[in-house]
């Protein structure tokens, strides 16, 4: 389906779950669209949508919606190649002392708080769209297990590096603000304190790891 | 290296902006940049500056400014009564200052931000292509924080000679009660009710205090909340968001990339300059958009500020 959200944008949305393949197909479209429509002037891939912005010089509805609409047909037809490079690999501490929803998470799926970090880490995670705040990404799937809802009522404060889940998206706070997610784990501070590092982590499309460490190992990294 | 100038008062909040972060979008950046950009984009033009030069966004006045040079700089914006050494200056045009004097603006009583811009633009740093300070992102320095009193700034031309020039008065954007937004319908408009449709265009908001840089919020009658939207989706300029209150916002400069609220679309970009000048309490009706027309200002304003696309 495509929307035109602006007077020179166009919203693609695929008819695809947003997912890994989601994601994938979405950055495949950007690729084609950027090359059938030179006059692009940003692109915004989010889960199973893509933002296109243009030039109010060239802009022209019709033939942009015939291109785009081509350019989804073909990116449907194909497998999606998913990213296969290096994932980017996160320590996590999860500790109930750090983490004020890891046990009742444990306790929802009917499992022990180890569990959880073993299924949360367990698997490589597709960067699904990054926004909200600057370095935060929307990552997927969380194991079916584990999965839950936000919270109803937001925190009025969560901590920097703090690893949350709502239902089947894990994400990073990557600055202390309010947050609704279930807070299972955390990543040592120290890796947000770098702006421009922490917004160049992240690509939607990209892999993540996370790689469980005790809290002897999150406290020498500086907590 | 000495300053060119010093900021003795930055008044509630003075922040380094310019067109803002158009390539950081993708990365989840908000795209910053000036609040009015007509009033800007003058600013900078009266000095024969690069149309995206980084300059002073001022809120509501109160602030002071004490060169260090002789040189020039372009006052636009609110109307904040503006002296150089207890003369009245005026606005919308350029004014030369010699070493020691101070410019102060007082506080407006109309719009709510002015522009001071410098010969060459400020020279302070940039990310992602922008010198526009976001403070909710969190950047180092004045890229993530506003301006303070004892502030030493630079530019970059400070000695190049400038005539005293005026914007046209017919150029000058009049001061207005009340504000019509020209609605261009999209993202969830159809999933909203027939009697949701109908109210945006017979209802009447007022801007709300809690308004800022990221978004000017509307009081007054509420929608039903919409459509629930599952996953964030790209915003564009000026979404215009219906929150879990029923109440709309316009997202402005420092919005985020992504938003999960149903949305109606999106206010003419052209539109957001005026807006982003009202005052708390100014009445809000929107309009049905003519896009044609409004891509037709759009090219027409690139072309007379001579902003690149590529930007």
């Amino acid at each position: 389906m495509i929307t035109f959200p602006g007077p020179v944008s166009a919203l693609v949305t695929l008819p695809v779950a947003p997912d890994r393949d989601g994601i994938a197909r979405v950055l495949r479209l950007e690729r084609c669209a950027r090359a059938a429509l030179p006059d692009l002037r940003a692109t915004i891939p989010a889960f199973n949508r893509l933002l296109v912005e243009g030039s109010p010089h060239s802009w022209d509805a019709e033939d942009v919606e015939s291109r785009l609409a081509a350019a989804a047909e073909e990116c449907l037809a194909e497998t999606p190649r998913i990213d296969e490079g290096d994932p980017v690999s996160l320590p996590v501490c999860y500790d109930p002392a750090l983490a004020p929803d890891l046990q009742e998470v444990a306790a929802n799926a009917g499992v022990d708080v180890a569990d959880v970090a073993r299924l949360h880490s367990g698997t490589t995670y597709a960067v699904l769209a990054t926004g909200f705040a600057p370095g935060f990404a929307y990552m997927g799937d969380v194991d079916a297990r584990i999965a839950m809802p936000r919270l109803t009522t937001p925190r009025p404060r969560v901590e920097a590096g703090a690893v949350g889940i709502a239902d089947r998206r894990t994400g990073i706070y990557p600055a202390a603000g309010p947050g609704g997610w279930r807070l299972i784990g955390r990543v040592p501070s120290a890796l947000f304190a770098d702006a421009a590092e922490r917004i160049a982590r992240f690509r939607p499309g990209g892999s993540v790891a996370f790689r469980p460490i005790d809290r002897d190992e999150y406290e020498a990294a500086g907590g | 290296m000495s300053p060119h100038g010093v900021v003795d008062r930055p008044g509630p909040l003075c922040t380094i902006q310019d067109l803002g972060r158009r390539t950081g979008r993708r990365a989840g950046l908000a795209p910053g940049g000036a609040m009015d950009q007509r009033a800007y984009l003058w600013a900078n033009r009266l000095l024969g500056n690069d149309p995206a030069a980084a300059a002073l966004e001022i809120t509501l006045g109160g602030f002071a400014l004490r060169f260090a040079v002789e040189t020039a700089v372009a006052l636009t914006g609110a109307d904040c009564a503006a002296t150089l050494d207890g003369a009245e200056t005026g606005t919308w045009r350029t004014v030369r200052a010699r070493p020691g004097q101070v410019l102060r603006l007082g506080y407006s009583a109309t719009g709510m931000r002015a522009f001071v811009a410098f010969p060459g633009g400020l020279d302070v740093p940039t990310a992602f292509g922008s010198a526009s300070a976001v403070v909710r992102d969190g950047w180092p320095g004045l890229l993530g924080r506003a301006l303070r009193a004892g502030e030493p700034l630079r530019w970059a031309e400070p000695e190049r000679a400038r005539p005293v020039r005026r914007v046209p008065r017919e150029l000058v954007p009049p001061e207005t009660a009340s504000l019509t937004l020209p609605l261009i319908a999209g993202y969830e408009w159809a999933e909203f009710s027939d009697a949701d449709r109908a109210r945006v265009f017979d209802a009447e908001w007022t801007l709300d205090p809690a308004s800022d840089r990221t978004a000017g919020r509307l009081a007054g009658p509420a929608l039903g909340s919409g459509p629930r939207v599952l996953d964030s989706t790209p915003l564009v300029d000026g979404t215009v968001q219906v929150t879990g209150d029923g109440l709309p916002l316009v997202f402005m400069r420092d919005r985020p990339t992504i938003g999960g609220y149903a949305k109606l679309g999106s206010v003419d970009p052209i539109a957001l300059d005026a807006f982003a000048q009202a005052r708390p309490g100014t009445p809000i009706r929107f309009a049905r958009a003519d896009l044609d027309a409004i891509r037709r200002a759009l090219a027409r304003r690139e072309r007379f500020f001579g902003i690149h696309g590529d930007r």
